[in-house]
């Protein structure tokens, strides 16, 4: 018999997958019958290289600000610090933000934590539940007394982040632009609107605060409290340009007047 | 204004779900667009649901319509059947409301394990084939034949490594599996070419030996053949090629000795562009032809 | 400000907001759904799902760790905690 922790059980099987530091497992066969321990590291192989590919395709500015090579260095010591626990390869690297902003190695690149927060946000809109965008032009015809009680519904995968780095800007210049601006200057951090109205991912600039008004009314706060929460953070809080924001995202699903007949 | 676009939902599903004698394709995004443009260019199509297991998006727009066209397998990587540990349940619940959603002609799962000890491991892993091993994995595939409310198959697997624990072949693991559980078999003839050339056995012996009365659907693949630290030849199933001509011959000899079964074409790197894919589809359907015109692959035991 | 003149600043930014918006946001770049798209347009996610496949690559010698980030970092100016402001390649941590 074979003890549970040795050659053919599966918790040595995997323990060894995760660290090559351990020794292959012994009883494997390979070719007409002569010991291939090093057949196993074509598993160890698929596991890292599937992973990376994962991480790769997720996170692909993180990959573009610190290159193939030391992101792939990089991949392979957040997988075995975080291995996934679903089956689900799409759930796999919410965990990566975290890790970048502990990690030693990339502490000179402060802002590559909220891109990789700013990446899997993304992620999670473009495969979030699908809501169709309300048709605000009854919203006009309001009487105006009444649009400091409207509450609104959130498209489900509208997101806002909020970065003390200019994390749009970077990510724009690594993402979109076809040509590598040669520097961005290093500016006040961003906020931005994250929101997939129809098949694509929307990123859309907020001003200061606006991410506040947002959490506001994703909490189900009238418009009226939550643009008092946001100037409260920020006396320039710019009310039009984020209700602009979420007009033109395609991020209010639908919306309601308030109850409120305290006025 | 944005324009609404009513979402697609529930089981809708106006094509007929079963899986037809015929040769498919795997799908992937790439070739959503490619499909959906001309839907009579193939008669069914493979996807994995773990890629589908999310609450909205561009996949589950595309697969509607793509659902709603051609009938639909799902071909499962994620259960870890093969495994110590029993399937995972809110995984098989999430596995059938997709099903309920596309209504699947055939469901697929494999002969291997991949999580363990809470971790997944995304590589389809070997196992010692041991009658406790084999016991286990009779229990976990009929715990998923419950769940999901339905018989699934059984994929062998590529194996870059044999056991010396293993008390039987797998020929008779999976036909003894099939036997007591019920389910069917998916015969992968390049696994069985990989599995063959990479332990220096005779794939016709191991074909010889198949519960071929069991299977219920064919795939065929590429593989990348490479060298071991040793520098001996190895065959990687990487499904980034054409199907090799010795899994061409091994096909074109199955399907004289089965009843007629859809076969379908896996490829999943280095991904063609559609016409490419289209191409190996029809060869495998000509190779069907051929052999059923002249009379064979019917009714043959 | 009183309730009253919150009331009407919140309706004016409101029809403003309307006005602004009568042009739905556009993706960024040329965002395709089908085939080769620009990095991080992920929304098809036409790489990094499961697989039944092996890598055909085999790396059995993995590399050394590759302690200098050598993307395009290089060229993104930020300001670190400590105030300095730096560009450029980075050094090494810890070698």
């Amino acid at each position: 018999m074979t003890s549970p922790d040795s050659l053919n059980s599966e918790a040595g099987f995997a323990r060894a997958l995760w660290d090559a530091r351990l020794p292959r497992p012994a009883g494997v066969i390979g070719r007409a019958g002569r010991p291939a321990a090093d057949r196993f590291d074509i598993h160890r192989n698929n596991i890292f290289a599937s992973l990376t590919a994962a991480l790769r395709a997720r996170f692909p500015v993180v990959v573009r600000l610190v290159g193939e090579a030391f992101f792939a260095d990089m991949a392979a010591i957040f997988i075995r610090r975080h291995p996934p626990v679903s089956p689900v390869i799409m759930e796999y690297g919410g965990a990566f933000a975290a890790f970048l902003k502990e990690f030693d190695a990339v502490g000179a690149l402060p802002y590559l934590a909220d891109i990789a927060r700013l990446e899997w946000l993304r992620h999670l809109a473009a495969h979030g539940a699908d809501a169709v965008p309300a048709d605000l032009s009854p919203l006009a015809r309001l009487a105006p007394s009444a649009m400091a009680e409207l509450r609104f519904t959130l498209h489900p995968t509208a997101t806002a982040l909020s970065s003390a780095y200019p994390v749009a800007s970077i990510w724009r210049a690594n993402a979109v632009a076809p040509d590598l601006q040669p520097v961005l200057a290093d500016s006040a951090g961003e906020s931005v609107l994250i929101v997939r109205p129809h098949r694509q991912v929307l990123l859309l600039d907020l001003p200061p605060a606006g991410d506040v008004l947002i959490a506001a009314l994703q909490e189900g706060r009238t418009l009226g409290d939550a643009a008092a929460l946001a100037a409260a953070r920020d006396l320039d809080f710019d009310l039009t340009l984020t209700l602009a924001a979420l007009f033109r995202g395609g991020a209010i699903t639908g919306f309601a007047p308030g109850h409120s007949s305290s006025n | 204004m944005p324009v609404p676009v009513p979402p697609r939902h529930g089981g809708i599903a106006p094509c007929p779900g079963q899986i037809p004698m015929l040769a498919g394709v795997g799908l992937r995004p790439r070739h959503y667009a490619d499909v959906l443009a001309d839907p009579g260019q193939i008669a069914w199509v493979e996807v994995h649901p773990e890629n589908y297991l999310c609450a909205g998006g561009p996949q589950h727009h595309y697969l509607t319509q793509v659902r709603e066209r051609m009938p639909l397998s799902f071909h499962g990587v994620g259960l870890s059947l093969g495994g110590e540990e029993r399937p995972d349940a809110a995984h098989l619940q999430r596995l059938r409301a997709l099903a309920a959603r596309y209504q699947p002609g055939l469901f697929s799962e494999h002969l291997a394990w991949s999580s363990h000890g809470g971790h997944y491991l995304n590589d389809l892993l070997p196992l010692p084939y041991t009658r406790e091993n084999l016991a286990r994995m009779i229990d976990h595939v009929g715990e998923t034949q419950e769940a999901l409310g339905r018989r699934i198959l059984i994929e062998n697997p590529s194996l870059y490594l044999a056991f010396e624990a293993s008390e039987m072949p797998e020929t008779a693991f999976l036909a003894e599996l099939a036997a007591r559980s019920g389910c069917g078999l998916l015969l992968d003839l390049n696994n069985v070419y990989v599995s063959c050339m990479n332990a220096g056995t005779d794939p016709l012996a191991y074909l010889a030996s198949f519960p071929r009365a069991a299977v219920m659907e064919i795939h065929l693949a590429g593989h990348a053949p490479e060298f071991d630290r040793d520098g001996l030849p190895v065959l990687i199933d990487a499904h980034d090629r054409p199907v090799a001509d010795p899994v061409w011959r091994l096909f074109a000899r199955m399907v004289e000795h089965l009843p007629p079964v859809p076969v379908l074409i896996e490829w999943d790197s280095d991904l063609p562009d559609w016409p490419i894919l289209l191409a190996e589809a029809r060869r495998a359907q000509s190779i069907v032809d051929r052999v059923h015109e002249r009379g064979g692959g019917r009714d043959v035991a | 400000m009183n309730r009253r003149t919150a009331g009407l600043a919140i309706a004016g930014s409101l029809l403003s907001a309307l006005a602004l918006s009568a042009a739905p946001a556009a993706a960024e770049g040329t965002e395709k759904c089908y085939g080769i798209s620009l990095a991080g347009q992920n929304d098809c996610a036409s790489a990094g799902g499961n697989s039944c496949a092996g890598t055909s690559k085999i790396d059995y010698d993995k590399a050394a760790w590759k302690l200098v980030p050598a993307g395009s970092c290089a060229t993104t100016m930020v300001t670190l905690p400590d105030g300095s402001t730096r560009a450029g390649s980075l050094e090494p941590i810890g070698s």
